[in-house]
This record gives C-alpha cells, sequence and structure tokens, in this order.
C-alpha cells in the first residue's frame, strides 16, 4: 500500500498562493503587452502582487522541510521528469521575474516599459507553471489519484476562466471515476459541492453574468473565487492522502 | 556496476519466528516503538521509520487445498527496485543507487521533502520526525560493503532469506517454484524475479505462496512518474485556453488595441 507524504496545510496554502501568484503574473503581463492605456494599473497591480507571495511561497516550503536548513539541496540537481525538483526550481526562477517586473512596474520610462513587456511575456511560462506543476505533482505519486491534471489552475475573476474550470472539475471527476469517491461523495464530499462548486465557482459566475456593474458585487464574485480556489486545494490535498 | 546483489525472500520457509526484523532493528539501531494492535500477530501494520523488515502475518479464509484457513507469512522489505520511483523522485538527490544495485538514501543529504514517501509503489519509505529526514532499508550498506550479508538474511534460520548474486538467485528461485507446484501449492510464484517485468525487476524479489494482492503487493506496480507527459500537455493545454480568455477580455477592455 502507498503511503501519503503527509503534506498538510502549509502545503495548502503553498498550492493557493502559488496559483494566485502564477495568475496575477500571468494577467499582468497579458495586461501589460495586449490591453490598453485603462489596464496599465492592472499590470501593474499583478506585478506587485506576485512578488510577495512567491516569497511566502517559498518560505512555506522550506518551512514544510524535514530540514528546512538544507533546502538548498534542491539546488544540487536538476531533474527535469521530476515536478518536485522542477518545482524547486521554478519558485526560485519566477521569483527573480516577479522581483524584476516589479522593480520595472515602478518606472515611468518608456524603454522600461519596453523591457518589462518583453520580461513579461517569458515570466508568463515560469508563472503558469507555478500554478499548474502542483497538480503534475500530485498525479505523480504511488498514491491512488492519477487521473490527468486537472486542479491546478488560475485563478481570475474572469467568466472564461471558471467556464474552463467548471469543464475541467466535470472532466476530473469523469476521468477520476471510483477514484474521485472520497472527493465527490466522502468525508470531503460537503465542502467540495458546497464549497468549491457551489460558493467558489456557480455563485461568482451567476454574479459575473447579472453583471458586475456594482463594484461591492464584483468584489464580492472575486473574494469568493478565491476561496472557491483553496478549497480547491485543501480537498484535492487531503483527500489523496485520506 | 559490480554484480548486482539481491535478497531473495521464499515466503513458503518462513516460520514468523520475526529474527530477521529483530537483528534489522540491531544491527541498524532503529530503536524502540510503541507495539501496535493490528487484529493479528503482525507488528507493525506497515513500514515505519523504525522497522525496514516487516513479517507480514496473512489469514486467508479458504485459502488452504482442502478449504481450511490459510495462514501466510512474508517478510517483507524494501524491493531495491531496478526503476525504483522514490529515486526518480528524490529532488535533492539524496537517494542514489550503489555499485551493487542497491536503493539507498543519504541520510546528508535528504531534506526531508517526503516526495519519496508518496512516491513508493509498495509504501516503504518512511518520514522521521527526529531526523526529519526519509528512512528505509539500506540492504545493510555498511555490511555489504564489508564483506558480510545484510542482517536479516544473516539472522533467518530458515534460509528463508537468501542473499547473494541475483543471477544466482534467480536460477535458484525458479527451481523452487517448479518443485512447490510439484508439491500442490499451486498458487506458488515469483514477485519481481524477472528483469523484463514491472519496474525492470526487484533487487529484493519474492516466492509467493498465493496472488501478490494476498500480501498487500500490488499485482503490477507502475512508476509513479509514468503521467508526467501527459499531464504537462494537458495543463499546456489548459494554459492556452485561459490564456485566451484573459486575452480576449482585455482586447475587449482595450477597444483600440495594444497602449491605444
Ligand atoms: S521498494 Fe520503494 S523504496 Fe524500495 S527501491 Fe523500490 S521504490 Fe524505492
Ligand atoms: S524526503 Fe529526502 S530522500 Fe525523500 S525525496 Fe525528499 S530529499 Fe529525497
Amino acid at each position: 500500500m502507498p503511503k501519503p507524504p503527509h503534506w498538510e496545510l502549509m502545503i495548502v496554502w503553498y498550492f493557493f498562493l502559488g496559483g494566485i501568484a502564477g495568475g496575477a503574473y500571468f494577467t499582468a503581463a497579458i495586461a501589460d503587452n495586449f490591453g490598453g492605456a485603462r489596464d496599465r494599473g492592472v499590470a501593474r497591480a499583478g506585478y506587485l502582487l506576485s512578488l510577495p507571495l512567491v516569497a511566502v511561497c517559498g518560505l512555506l516550503l522550506i518551512a514544510d522541510l524535514g530540514v528546512p536548513t538544507r533546502f538548498l539541496n534542491m539546488m544540487r540537481t536538476l531533474k527535469v521528469w521530476d515536478p518536485m525538483s522542477i518545482g524547486a526550481w521554478i519558485v526560485g526562477v519566477f521569483g527573480l521575474f516577479t522581483f524584476v517586473s516589479s522593480a520595472l512596474s515602478l518606472s515611468s520610462s518608456p524603454s522600461h516599459a519596453a523591457l518589462r513587456r518583453k520580461i513579461g511575456l517569458v515570466g508568463i511560462f515560469f508563472g503558469f507553471f507555478l500554478a499548474s506543476y502542483t497538480g503534475v505533482l500530485l498525479s505523480n505519486s504511488a498514491m491512488p489519484f492519477s487521473a490527468g491534471e486537472g486542479w491546478g489552475k488560475l485563478k481570475h475573476a474572469d467568466r472564461y476562466s471558471m467556464l474552463v474550470e467548471l469543464l475541467l472539475l466535470a472532466a476530473l471527476i469523469a476521468a477520476l471515476g471510483a477514484a474521485a469517491r472520497p472527493l465527490v461523495s466522502g468525508h470531503f464530499a460537503t465542502l467540495f459541492w458546497g464549497g468549491l462548486i457551489g460558493l467558489g465557482l456557480l455563485l461568482p459566475l451567476a454574479l459575473d453574468l447579472l453583471g458586475t456593474r456594482a463594484r461591492a458585487l464584483g468584489a464580492l464574485a472575486a473574494a469568493l473565487v478565491l476561496i472557491g480556489g483553496f478549497v480547491l486545494r485543501y480537498v484535492v490535498l487531503m483527500s489523496v492522502q485520506a | 556496476m559490480v554484480r548486482t546483489l539481491a535478497m531473495f525472500t521464499d515466503t513458503s520457509l518462513c516460520i514468523g519466528c520475526r529474527a530477521c526484523q529483530v537483528a534489522c532493528k540491531q544491527w541498524n539501531e532503529l530503536g524502540l516503538e510503541v507495539p501496535e494492535w493490528t487484529g493479528g500477530y503482525q507488528n507493525h501494520a506497515h513500514f515505519t521509520d523504525k522497522t525496514y523488515r516487516l513479517v507480514r502475518f496473512i489469514e486467508e479464509p479458504g485459502g488452504k487445498p482442502n478449504g481450511d484457513l490459510a495462514w501466510l507469512l512474508m517478510s517483507d522489505v524494501c524491493k531495491h527496485c531496478a526503476e525504483a520511483g522514490c529515486l526518480d523522485a528524490c529532488p535533492t538527490g539524496a537517494i542514489y543507487r550503489t555499485e551493487y544495485g542497491t536503493v539507498n538514501i543519504n541520510q546528508d543529504v535528504c531534506n526531508g521533502c517526503r516526495y519519496c514517501v508518496s512516491s513508493c509503489p509498495f509504501g516503504v519509505v518512511s518520514f522521521n520526525e527526529s531526523t526529519g529526514t526519509a528512512k528505509k532499508c539500506t540492504f545493510c550498506n555498511d555490511r555489504i560493503h564489508n564483506g558480510l550479508g545484510p542482517a536479516c538474511a544473516k539472522a533467518c534460520p530458515t534460509e528463508s532469506i537468501q542473499f547473494g548474486f541475483r543471477d544466482e538467485l534467480v536460477g535458484k528461485a525458479a527451481k523452487r517454484v517448479e518443485k512447490l507446484k510439484a508439491m500442490g501449492f499451486k498458487d506458488a510464484q515469483l514477485y519481481g524475479a524477472d528483469a523484463k517485468g514491472f519496474l525492470g525487476g526487484l533487487n529484493a524479489f519474492f516466492l509467493l505462496l498465493a496472488k501478490p494482492s494476498t500480501y498487500d503487493l500490488p499485482d503490477n506496480p507502475r512508476l509513479p512518474q509514468r503521467n508526467v507527459m501527459v499531464d504537462s500537455l494537458l495543463s499546456i493545454g489548459s494554459a492556452l485556453v485561459v490564456g485566451l480568455g484573459v486575452l480576449l477580455s482585455f482586447r475587449e477592455r482595450g477597444k483600440g488595441g495594444p497602449h491605444a
């Protein structure tokens, strides 16, 4: 019988904050490159948000190690097929990108802005990687939960991604078949259906479709999506190890 | 590499005395543990950070040819897989393969990330809270490098655990299965002896008297890393979809195109 690795709340937070950091950078870089003048603020906020989040991610990962003082040992090797090794490297590399992009976003010089846009386009790749490799990591263990990646996704208060997420979750459950039982009908069912699907997806989607003219409603929808994102990571990580 | 070493555990000879389990504890100084109530003689239920050799006591109703309860014994251990999930998973390089083909954890390098714990198809690796590192059978690395066999094999009074060169042991094991079959043990079979079989063959392989699942062993263990490619592609696919969505919404909002 395979054993669970006992990755608990610290890792849930790491998955969650990593997802937001990646998503924030992703959104920022796209807004920076393809958005209009009105989107400058979005871009800057996204860059500036991703930096402290990645920093916290790194600290969480280190704190969860059995021997935190040996965290640099992760840098002894780079195994491209190994999600844990790649993940450790990505946190570092993406951290650098968020740092440079944040610094450049504080400058108003056009040449800095041009550089920042280019860097953003490369950084997107690492940000997305941080937000999604955790799904690959979880499904590549000997634990009986080996469906395709479907949950390590970004969180935007954006109807496209919420729709995609609903579809991916449905696909995930279908692909898992019997293995999804602890998720959809076991100990975590209430959280899964109520917290994630209801509060975290359907409600904000409805708010969004009804029109988010009212700022408060928009903010509520965004907050709900974030809660849903946390619940998603919690139920997936905990039910795998249950 | 020197000639591959192996341990062959012939469960048909095991008498459940646990000399191997005790010898392992003593040689490797594994320390005390609180016993666990497992509903039978077995202790512990599973490998722990202080139990590298574990005698399993399995009661199988109707397992005997005459329909009686079969009492199966098996001294279980790390399989030292030729393709080891734990080794592939380790991001620090703490888990390595020795020149004898065995798999070992360098305790000075391991930082306790625990990915190996969830990557062993047999649940062998355990996390030790006090050292903060991962632990498992070392194939008595210190002993085999000094011309001695593993402590468990040395202590076994019935030669249920045999130590030697892998090729020789596989030959012996094959003969033993034939003999047992002729004696009427129709389910006698080798587990992990075939180097072309699962995980490239196990360097600690077994002779079982029933199907592997009876012993809590997977019938066809696979490397956990098998999904990496497909999963990565799927996640790139979802990145593109989400990216497109975000792009479209900024396009809409930006109206006049980039930097208008
Ligand atoms: S049995 Fe598990 S711990 Fe032992 S070598 Fe194989 S994968 Fe590693
Ligand atoms: S816990 Fe130690 S041995 Fe296991 S994968 Fe992590 S660094 Fe390697």
